[in-house]
């Protein structure tokens, strides 16, 4: 029992209460907790569709799984891994996306950029149209625009090769050969560019008019706008474009597999790093394999995004130094 | 409700969604344990275990189509109506119908296999496809004995091509052999004889060889100028008609060599050793030849802008004189929709090959049902049902594997056949005559490393196809370094 001494008792032993020590306060404010409902089904769909699956995947990348006989499974360790390195398919197929990545990602942006200063351009008349078909092919199915494609780029009946038949130029089998299918795919491609066009359009827009009244009083031509204005204020917009067409690349796999009957004919060129993986995976049956190779993609476009992260200090204009 | 109220009813609600979502995640993490795997179903050998379905609730029935015949569109609408006609007849069995494309069928099946969704009866399958799911098979031997179903009308050593390590996989129903379909009205304008019905008959005083059809499709193969390929006016870049066709063989060299070089095995006695036989590479350069030197058969380009995009059915453009195809290829000759290019056909038999032999390239198929199957005895009704439909029979255009029934068959496709163009009559004892010569050993027969080096194969057709001026016996002898390289991986 706890006596509390009257006061002068000489034995002043206060048992006084000891404040107890503060913990932080772990409690999210009212309005983190309303946002964090709202992100819920987001955080769910994201642990249902992507977590589970990548853990799921990184412990099959240690098995031997054939969904065929998925009763005779065995974790297998990292054999999977080392057998990357002897793996000649998958050289091949890497060398061949790095190709492809290098062809593809610069002429995109490009053509994207192009694009969007067009339908930027107070000259164009009726630029609204010109925006809309510009992105209209994206509303399109990729395998029924492939499948169109296909047709158009035919080497015998196709639009491309009739249009260069009537100027006197044979065309080539766009498709069948290993020297013209990356410029077939990456027509295909420049066909989608509304998305790129349209960020980069935002960006246009949202560069301050006074730059360009500042650089034409400094005797600034067009060409000397675009290179010391233009592209410094839209840098950030190339950037993340960048980052997405690089990361697309390494994940391209539609139109190959719909031209090649996911073969990766000819010659291996259309065989890109995913479409070896879902070959090994779902025609091979090689699910364990195909797992560690989906693992070493994710290795590559992270090292990859990381590299350009750094280097984007030295390119990428962001508000108030570089 | 105050505000602290609010918040601490908040955080109950946070907790109790967490703790939802947890129990979500973890009974959709554990579904697939729970559920019986394929191989720990009961052993197919023994006695099939009971419906899953209690007493008056349908059982449900998926029917798997693609791996064969089966997916072409025109044939869709009479599996669809089989399939009504059997839950009328059977109200206790809902039977499903679920038609996949042939290129990807194997794949979606071995994804659904995997991902413990499996269909229950699957079929037409093929040769083919057995090498990669014959495993996931249910031996049919106790259901058979069980129903009583007849098997002695039908060619033993058909049966034993469905036997697998021991088990039946399947009832032989349906047989297709190869041989030439021909455009009569190309013969008529190039006022040349129709090529032989008769094996060992003779065309215009020559024996019917492959080098007698070749100087065949060199006439039959004209330019837009009228110019046939035999003329030195003829130009090869503007080709409106080609003589000679193997279609449909989804660029597998091994169909080709078989067409034009006969029977052979890309797998030597020893059932390790890679080989290209020398028949077959005397049938891949005529094949060849004939693509890139003659010009008597399409490019894959050409084919795909007469036949209908990555469809390629170039004898139903009506611009192919000779095609090399199977039985089940009348279901297709005609178009779903619009006006047949092809009005009088007929069918000839297949010439002598490089080894001195006839050869007729043999597909066969049948209907099989999964080991994983809940409900094998409803399965084998539903299969019993499907197997003697006369209507499937007459839309895969499928030969019985039971002799006695092939008149009907016959009988039966003629008033179809005329439908679109009344002056057509087959010669149907062609096909008969054809099943006297199959390959051996088939063609879709088993490799070491099956998948992949079915892959490779179809790989170097393309190249094959789509390339000229290729050294073919370098090519031949780096393809066999391949195969030999995928055989020792899958041993």
């Amino acid at each position: 029992m706890a006596v509390t001494p009257g006061p002068g008792s000489g034995q002043a032993v206060a048992v006084l209460p000891v404040p107890r020590r503060r913990l932080p306060d772990v409690r999210l404010g009212r309005e983190s907790r309303t946002g964090m409902l709202f992100v819920l089904p987001w955080i769910i769909g994201f642990v249902l569709f992507y977590a589970i699956p990548m853990i799921a995947s990184l412990l099959l990348s240690l098995s031997d799984f054939d969904p065929r006989r998925p009763d005779e499974m065995a974790f297998i360790g990292l054999r999977n891994y080392e057998q990357m390195l002897r793996d000649p398919v998958l050289v091949g197929s890497l060398w061949a996306t790095v190709r492809f990545a290098l062809l593809v990602v610069p002429t995109t942006l490009a053509f994207a950029l192009g694009a969007a200063l067009l339908v930027n351009s107070k000259l164009l008349a009726g630029r609204n149209v010109f925006r809309t078909l510009f992105y209209m092919p994206i509303q399109i199915p990729i395998v029924a625009s492939t499948v169109v494609w296909i047709g158009v780029l035919n080497a015998s009946n196709g639009w491309l090769n009739l249009a260069l038949g009537s100027v006197g130029i044979r065309g080539p089998d766009w498709i069948s050969s290993t020297t013209w299918v990356h410029p077939a795919l990456l027509l295909m491609g420049l066909w989608g560019i509304g998305n790129m066009m349209l960020i980069f359009l935002a960006g246009l827009q949202s560069v301050p008019t006074e730059l360009y009244d500042a650089a034409k009083v400094d005797g600034a031509g067009p060409v000397a706008s675009f290179r010391h204005v233009t592209l410094p204020m839209l840098s950030p917009v190339l950037f993340y474009n960048l980052i997405i067409a690089l990361i697309a690349t390494f994940q391209y796999f539609t139109q190959a597999y719909v031209i090649s009957n996911g073969r990766g004919d000819p010659g291996g060129e259309t065989l890109f790093f995913n479409l070896n993986l879902y070959r090994e995976g779902f025609a091979f049956f090689h699910m364990g394999y195909a797992s560690a190779l989906a693992w070493l993609l994710f290795a590559i476009v992270l090292g990859l995004t990381i590299v350009l992260f750094r280097t984007a200090g030295s390119w990428v204009y962001e508000g108030g130094g570089r | 409700m105050n505000g602290k109220q609010f918040g601490r009813l908040d955080r109950t609600t946070i907790r109790l969604i967490a703790l939802l979502s947890t129990i979500v995640l973890i009974v959709s993490a554990c579904q697939a344990a729970a559920s019986p795997s394929p191989s720990a179903s009961a052993p197919p050998s023994t006695a099939p275990v009971s419906p899953s379905a209690s007493a008056g609730e349908a059982v449900e029935i998926e029917w798997y189509v693609g791996l064969g015949t089966g997916e072409n569109e025109e044939q869709i609408p009479q599996e669809e109506a089989v399939v009504a006609a059997f839950n009328a007849a059977n109200p206790n069995i809902k039977l499903k119908l679920t038609v996949v494309d042939n290129d990807f069928a194997s794949d979606t099946l071995a994804t659904r296999l995997g991902a413990n969704d499996p269909p229950d009866i699957i079929g037409p399958i093929c040769i083919r496809a057995l090498q990669s799911c014959g495993g996931q098979l249910l031996d049919l031997a106790p259901l058979i004995q069980s129903s009583g179903v007849d098997l002695s009308e039908i060619d033993p050593a058909l049966i034993d091509a469905y036997k697998v390590d021991g088990k039946q996989i399947g009832i032989p129903m349906a047989v297709y052999p190869s041989f030439i379909y021909y455009n009569k009205a190309l013969f008529d304008e190039a006022d040349l004889e129709y090529p032989p019905h008769e094996v060992g008959a003779q065309y215009d005083g020559k024996a019917w060889t492959w080098d007698t059809v070749r100087d065949l499709a060199l006439k039959l193969t004209v330019d837009s100028g009228g110019n046939d390929a035999t003329s030195s006016d003829f130009d090869s870049s503007k080709i409106d008609q080609w003589g000679l066709d193997a279609q449909f063989t989804a660029e597998d060299t091994r169909a080709w060599s078989t067409v034009f070089g006969g029977s052979g095995s890309v797998v030597a006695a020893d059932g390790t050793t890679a080989q290209w036989p020398d028949n077959w590479r005397t049938g891949l350069q005529y094949w060849y030849d004939g693509v890139w030197k003659d010009h008597m058969i399409p490019t894959r380009s050409e084919a795909e802008a007469i036949g209908g995009g990555e469809d390629r059915n170039t004898f139903q453009s009506g611009r192919i004189a000779m095609d090399v195809v199977h039985q089940w290829y009348t279901c297709c000759i005609y178009p779903s929709t619009g006006e047949a290019a092809v009005k009088a056909w007929d069918i000839a038999v297949l010439p002598e090959g490089p080894d001195g032999k006839v050869t007729s390239k043999l597909h066969a198929d049948t209907i099989g049902i999964l080991n994983s199957t809940k409900n094998p005895e409803a399965a084998f009704e539903a299969l019993s049902f499907l197997a003697q439909s006369p209507e499937l029979i007459q839309t895969w255009s499928a030969m019985p594997a039971i002799e006695s029934q092939r008149d009907a068959f016959f009988a039966g496709i003629a008033p179809w056949t005329a439908s679109k163009s009344p002056a057509v009559e087959v010669d149907w004892a062609v096909s008969t005559k054809m099943l006297a010569y199959p390959d051996n050993p088939s063609h879709e027969a088993f490799m070491p490393n099956f998948d992949e080096a079915d892959a490779a194969n179809k790989s170097f057709g393309t190249k094959l196809w789509t390339t000229s001026g290729l050294n073919l016996e370098q090519e031949i002898d780096k393809q066999v370094e391949t195969l030999q390289a995928l055989f020792d991986e899958g041993s």
